[in-house]
């Protein structure tokens, strides 16, 4: 228990540390590339929270595709030869003190509920059961969101093809 | 660990979405912030699944994690995509510049 208390720490630290350096960096390409460790530690979450199946999602999908896609539109569109004002902010303050209310709210609120937490079982590998889960309850959704991956990617296609063309 | 310390680290990290969500100017840097906040809603969901699951449906919060994940990532595509035919049309992505719909 041990270990996994540590690499939890560690994963707390990659993820504020990062998320920190993504929130807060002046250099936009910086953002992008502290965002790829935020999302690996999030997979590290997901090992420990027993999702084996979701963390290999994560770590595909998020950081193997959409952080790389979020680094590839940031080089394309920024006006990456100065770097250091792609990324200017304003109404720092009031972001600030909202989020930051927002964050001890929800501290505050954890504090002061109870939950019925059950003591977590062993880890087991979930692949099987959540491919059940998908293809006997969920495969409505499944489906829909298969339907919506494609259209994604045609509409994608589409709006990037008729900037081309006017 | 306990189940609120995995809910602290994700209240976190959706306060820093929401603080770049508002302070910046860049369309891009606002994706990273709701890719940011998407993630937090994520590690609340995995999490009450592990600590706080109902007794036949163990494993409810980890498919909508994952349902969770493939909309974030239709969501990139598109949003990106329109990112770029902006930049191409505008020379810019400035959020707040960009008000060729205001009425």
């Amino acid at each position: 228990m041990e270990i996994a208390d540590l690499f939890f720490y560690l994963f707390s630290v990659m993820i504020i540390g990062l998320g920190g350096v993504v929130a807060f960096s002046r250099n936009l390409l910086h953002s992008a590339f502290a965002l790829f460790f935020v999302l690996f530690g999030v997979a590290g979450f997901y090992v420990l929270l027993g999702a084996d199946f979701l963390a290999m999602v994560q770590i595909m999908v998020y950081a193997g595709g959409v952080c790389v896609l979020l680094i590839f539109a940031t080089m394309l569109s920024d006006n990456i030869s100065q770097p250091g004002k792609s990324n200017l902010s304003f109404q720092t303050v009031l972001s600030t003190v909202a989020g930051g209310g927002i964050a001890l709210l929800l501290l505050s609120a954890f504090e002061n509920t109870t939950w019925n937490v059950v003591a977590p079982g062993a880890m087991e590998p979930t692949t099987n059961s959540i491919g059940k889960l998908l293809l006997n309850e969920y495969i409505l959704p499944f489906e829909v969101i298969s339907f919506l991956l494609l259209a994604a990617m045609v509409s994608a296609i589409m709006l990037v093809k008729k900037g081309e063309n006017s | 660990m306990s189940l609120e310390s995995y809910l602290s680290i994700s209240a976190l990290l959706f306060a820093m979405g929401l603080i770049m969500f508002i302070s910046r100017r860049n369309s891009v840097a606002i994706l990273m912030a709701v890719e940011l906040i998407i993630n937090a809603a994520a590690i609340n969901f995995v999490a009450f699944s592990r600590f706080v699951p109902s007794a036949e449906a163990r494993l409810d919060g980890q498919v909508f994690a994952i349902f969770i994940i493939l909309l974030a990532a239709a969501e990139a595509v598109v949003a990106l995509a329109i990112v770029l035919a902006l930049y191409k049309e505008k020379k810019h992505i400035q959020a707040d510049q960009l008000v060729g719909l205001h009425g």
